[in-house]
């Protein structure tokens, strides 16, 4: 069991980080979104090791599913200007980029062992049924309702805007009916300050 | 099932916090910031988890951590329609080129 | 009728919501709709709307005579719509404001002028402002002026008398300004209404004093507590200044032996005639009536003669109890109603605009009203009121037919309003001649006209009227009425109406006789196309006809006629409603219950008994020398001896020519003042405010955007790197520890305990050491400690702090204890001085100061 565990952790671990590095690290925008992939999925791995069960299946459907996929399809969709010039760097960039990593990680690794002193929490027993899809889902359409609500209003903001942000100025499709063919419908606003002089030069 | 103690977890974490924030700083596309920002996110909500673990009287930390994904999704969303919407106008998704609005 | 009194009972008269409602829905319809109704609309619904108000308030007068029978207290309809608000009294009683109105005789009387003359004035106007754009308006706003005077005579209390008599200020304001597009006009107006503010600052003033003194707004209220005005007040020195307040040299001028106090009925009384003053243009704030004059003729005739400047004399007849109980305050009233009648007659004299001459007698008359009620003769002021509506009505309409006419053929409002240019018009225009004709009769008090009887009514009076000084106190005398007032205002008074007939008939001698100037005038006119023509528009369908020498003048139709005749017939038979000498005075014993108090207060002058019938030949023969004088100077010599002394002394004729240039006094003197300060607050603003402030803040504001400016580079990747170096300033905060402790020390006094309680932080264990504490040997989560102090003991007390990064910091905490007040250390404590005793010999007169507690430092 013991070892089970240990295993699925180490695994996990490895997804979880050679994910992220990955992730940050290729060069390929599609490398870094299947490694993001890999990275979800260890957080999944770990979110079941925690007793979240619910929450590892969200993490699944909801970053792997959904959020990966959509990375995906703009990445198709910006097909080789998806990856950008200015990211073939050199040799020495990239170096310096790693020794950053490399330094920042042995910070915060220095400074939660410092804080932990070296010990170790051993985790209690968790209450039976916690983190199942009824616990959570109870207590989400209870004491949590009203966030849930706002979250819902704002993904349909999200959705909303998005689809505006993407789509852009299109022609509007009534005008384009109304125009005769071969004629751009800012054309018509363009003629009225064409026509203005003539009253004036009849005045005078 | 309770063999891992908190800390790993936390040290896992902290390490994904970190390679997302290096990311971040570090790489020019847009694309990869945005990932580099679920990794950050990510590593939230195994701090979280974890911790719920560590006090499961009830699921705080895991309803957080659900709505963190809720959001998440929204943040994907929108900012890759805003990298669509740049891409339109720059015709590039290096960050370093969303400088319209200097002088 | 019967169905009418069981309809409308006099406690609950609720016709009167009719007669106020019908103009106020005139004027909102065309005010509102008057654009869509179009004219014929808009007449319509204005001369129904007056027409109707005035059919309600015929039979208003005639159930008033029913009303005492009823059971109602005196003669009276009252309707009480509803309460409007309650005010606490200087006992702390409620005091309560209604939108109450009431009809007596007096106001019934105002009632019938106001709407029937009223109508008169609207079909009149319907001509006249027939081709003017801003018909609807004109007649929203009549109708709405209406609506207030109604509202100010009906109303009542003070309350609601003062919402009308705002009202017909508005309207008034609103009509002097109608063509506001003169810029001319629209000052006109606005003068009126500042100078009217003037005014109403006392009105408003004597409101608050008698809510304060008598406690009660109503007539019939101030009318049974009027007793609590005999109160002493005193008014010099204000407030808490004495002698010790003020610097010696000040004290010596301003504060008197004695405290300066008079009664508050004279307050009251003064402050009121201060609003009438302003309302009903008497000296010193008449300037803004002659300038009124810039409005529509029939606006003139309707609101600054017949009706709204009689507000101020309805006023002090109305509160007449609160006069009768100073003399001071009514002498006042006289004296300055004769003198504004004869400061005003003369200005009147060379005066050439036709509607000017008009506006000065109006003042004149109006001052001829305050003697009447300043002597106490309210009745007498009142149907002078009453006479003088129909009258200077007909007169200032008659003036507008004139103007007309004159219009029509001169296209200019000045020239054509100019005496200069008439002449000769009777000939003309003989309707509107003969009822100017009889109109000026009237005023001049051609004996049986409705002048007549008025004038020497109110003349009669003054000369054998003694107002009865009411019982006061021991303490502050009352002022009281001396002998030969009487007789002085009764002469000067007789002055002013030689006067008034001078310049009256001066004014239709030039006017309708002679030979007519105006064709001089018209001689170089040319094509209307090009004419300097503003918004008078009633230009009478010349335009077709016109040759060199113009259109000759000619009457006006039947709807300004029509008003002329029925205004003239009144001038000359109003006169017997109360013409007292000959004992035919219905509307006199009408008056009569209204101002039974006054009679009472009232005693004939001794000397005065059977001077009646002598005392009127003064008056007949101010008629006949005023009337022979301008028959003489301007029919039989056309104007010759005017012109003659014009010439003889120049500086004097353009001194009343000018109008004793009081405006012109005004303006340096007051104008100047409020414009001098303007200016100063405008360099203010220009230079502090704006120079300074606004340039100041924008400098600063300027100056930070430049420094973030070059912080906000446009990378996304920078704003990151800024939000991780605050991050690691916050982790840096949080693994550095932190000693601190907050003191609670509330039970310190009481028995020296002090509680410590370090404060909180990630993986913190505390250490204390101190005096008196068990010394602990590592560090331990407790994070509290109390600590006693015994009085005057000082203590400190260590704090060591270790956080969970092993870390450690140390703090010194401080206490101390006051030490108690009786063995408190010696060299703290203040002793007092010992005070010096003065030495060698005291001034005799100084050791009463002495005496006194710090009496010598």
């Amino acid at each position: 069991m013991k070892a089970l565990d240990f295993g699925i952790f180490a695994l996990s671990t490895l997804l979880v980080l050679g994910g992220g590095l990955g992730t940050v690290a290729s060069k390929n925008p599609i490398r870094s979104a299947i490694a993001l992939l890999v990275s979800i999925l260890g957080i999944a791995g770990m979110f079941l090791l925690l007793a979240a069960e619910f929450l590892a299946a969200i993490q699944v459907l909801v970053y792997a599913g959904a959020v990966v996929v959509l990375f995906l399809f703009v990445i198709m969709l910006l097909g080789p200007a998806a990856q950008s010039p200015a990211d073939a760097r050199s040799a020495i960039s990239r170096y310096l980029g790693a020794a950053t990593f490399l330094l920042s990680a042995t910070g915060v690794l220095a400074l939660v062992l410092r804080a932990t002193k070296g010990a170790t929490t051993t985790l209690a027993t968790q209450p039976a049924g916690f983190g199942t899809i009824e616990a959570v889902g109870k207590e989400l359409f209870t004491s949590s309702i009203a966030p849930l609500e706002f979250s819902g209003a704002l993904l349909l903001v999200a959705i909303v805007g998005a689809i505006a942000v993407a789509r852009g100025k299109q022609p509007d499709p009534t005008l384009a009916v109304a125009t005769p063919k071969g004629e751009e419908p800012e054309a018509a606003p363009e003629k009225a300050p064409s026509r203005r002089p003539t009253p004036k030069e009849a005045h005078s | 099932m309770n063999s891992i103690p908190l800390e790993y977890f936390l040290l896992v974490a902290a390490l994904l916090f970190v390679i997302g924030a290096v990311g971040f700083l570090l790489r020019r596309n847009l694309l990869v910031l945005l990932m580099s920002i679920e990794l950050m996110l990510n590593a939230t909500n195994l701090t979280l988890v974890a911790y719920n673990r560590f006090r499961p009287e009830n699921h705080a930390g895991q309803i957080f951590a659900f709505f963190v994904i809720a959001v998440a999704a929204a943040e994907a969303a929108v900012g890759l329609a805003i990298v669509l919407a740049f891409f339109r106008v720059r015709r590039t998704i290096r960050s370093d080129d969303a400088d319209l609005l200097r002088n | 009728m019967e169905t009418l009194r069981t309809l409308f009972p006099a406690s609950n008269f609720a016709l009167l919501a009719v007669i106020l409602g019908l103009p106020l829905l005139g004027a909102f319809v065309n005010g509102v709709f008057g654009k869509r109704l179009g004219k014929e609309g808009v007449r319509a619904m204005a001369l129904a709307a007056i027409g109707g108000a005035f059919l309600f308030s015929v039979v208003t007068f005639l159930m008033l005579p029913h009303a005492a029978a009823e059971g109602a207290p005196a003669e009276k309809l009252v309707w009480n719509a509803w309460r409007w608000m309650s005010v606490t009294g200087r006992m702390g009683q409620s005091i309560p404001i209604d939108v109450a109105f009431s009809v007596d005789a007096m106001s019934a009387t105002m009632m019938l002028v106001v709407t029937g003359i009223g109508f008169l004035i609207h079909l009149y106007s319907v001509e006249y402002m027939w081709e003017d754009p801003g018909f609807a308006r004109f007649f929203a706003y009549l109708n709405l002026f209406i609506f207030a005077m109604l509202v100010l005579i009906t109303g009542d209390n003070l309350a609601v008398l003062f919402v009308g008599w705002e009202g017909v200020g508005m309207c008034s304001y609103l009509l002097i300004g109608f063509w506001f597009t003169d810029e001319k006009n629209a000052s006109a107006g606005k003068k009126a209404f500042i100078v009217n503010r003037i005014g109403d600052f006392g009105l408003i003033l004597a409101i608050s004093m008698l809510v304060y003194y008598v406690g009660s707004l109503t007539w019939n209220g101030i009318e049974a507590n009027a007793g609590a005005l005999l109160t002493p007040v005193k008014i010099w020195p204000i407030g808490n200044l004495s002698a010790e307040t003020l610097p010696g040299f000040l004290a010596k001028i301003l504060i008197p032996a004695k405290p300066v106090q008079v009664y508050a009925s004279t307050l009251v009384g003064l402050a009121l005639f201060l609003g009438c003053a302003g309302k009903s243009a008497q000296l010193p704030l008449y300037v803004w009536l002659p300038d009124a004059m810039a409005g529509p003729t029939p606006v003139s005739a309707l609101i600054h003669a017949a009706t709204m400047v009689t507000a101020g004399v309805y006023l002090v007849a109305r509160l007449s109890v609160v006069f009768l109980l100073s003399p001071a305050a009514m002498a006042t009233v006289a004296i300055t109603g004769v003198a504004t009648a004869l400061f005003a007659a003369s200005i009147g004299f060379f005066q050439t605009d036709l509607k000017k001459v008009l506006a000065y007698s109006t003042v004149s008359q109006l001052g001829f009203m305050f003697i009447g009620v300043g002597v106490g003769a309210f009745a007498a002021g009142f149907f002078h009121v009453f006479t003088h509506a129909f009258f200077k009505a007909c007169l200032f309409l008659g003036a507008g037919s004139v103007i007309h006419a004159m219009h029509a053929r001169i296209h200019d409002v000045n020239k054509s309003q100019d005496m200069r240019n008439m002449g000769g018009l009777g000939r003309y225009m003989p309707i509107t001649r003969w009822t100017f004709l009889i109109s000026c009769f009237a005023i001049a008090g051609f004996p049986m006209s409705a002048g007549f009887w008025s004038k020497d009514e109110i003349l009669w009076k003054a000369f054998s009227n003694l107002p009865l000084a009411p019982p006061a106190s021991k303490t502050v005398p009352m002022w009281a009425w001396p002998a030969n007032l009487g007789p002085a205002i009764y002469w000067l008074g007789i002055l002013a109406a030689t006067m008034t007939s001078f310049y009256m008939f001066r004014a239709y001698f030039m006017t309708f006789h002679g030979k007519f100037r105006g064709w001089e005038i018209v001689k170089g006119w040319k094509a209307p196309a090009s004419h300097g023509h503003d918004d008078h528009a009633h230009d009478d369908h010349h335009e077709a006809e016109e040759s060199l020498e113009g259109p000759t003048p000619r009457e006006s139709p039947w709807k300004m006629t029509l008003p002329l005749v029925v205004l003239a017939t009144g001038a000359a038979f109003a006169g017997f409603l109360m013409a007292e000498p000959i004992h035919i005075a219905p509307l006199g014993h009408l008056l009569e219950p209204v101002f039974e108090h006054a009679s009472k207060a009232m005693t004939e002058r001794e000397g005065a008994k059977g001077l009646m019938w002598p005392m009127m030949l003064p008056g007949l023969g101010a008629f006949l020398a005023g009337t022979g004088a301008a028959m003489y100077v301007y029919l039989n010599r056309a104007g010759e001896p005017e012109r003659a002394f014009a010439a003889s002394s120049p500086r004097f004729y353009k001194l009343l020519v000018d109008k004793w240039r009081i405006d012109e006094l005004y303006d340096a003197t007051v104008v100047g003042m409020v414009d001098a300060l303007a200016d100063i607050f405008t360099m203010a603003d220009k230079w502090i405010v704006d120079g300074i402030l606004a340039k100041l803040t924008a400098g600063v504001v300027a100056l930070l955007g430049t420094i973030l400016r070059a912080v906000q580079t446009g990378r996304v990747q920078v704003y990151a790197a800024s939000m991780v170096i605050g991050l690691l300033g916050i982790g840096w905060f949080i693994v550095q520890p932190h000693a601190a402790a907050t003191i609670d020390d509330t039970k310190l006094k009481q028995n020296g305990q002090v509680v410590l309680a370090a404060a909180p932080g990630l993986g913190y264990s505390y250490l204390w050491e101190g005096p008196g504490i068990p010394p602990a040997k590592d560090y331990s989560p407790v994070n509290q400690l109390s600590v006693r102090l015994d009085p005057g003991e000082k203590k400190d007390i260590v704090l060591h702090v270790r956080n969970a990064f092993e870390r450690e910091t140390t703090t010194t905490i401080p206490l101390a204890r006051a030490g108690a007040k009786r063995m408190g250390d010696p060299g703290q404590n203040q002793v007092p001085e010992v005070r010096q005793l003065p030495t060698g010999p005291i001034p005799g007169e100084r050791i009463q100061e002495l005496l006194k507690p710090g009496g010598f430092q």
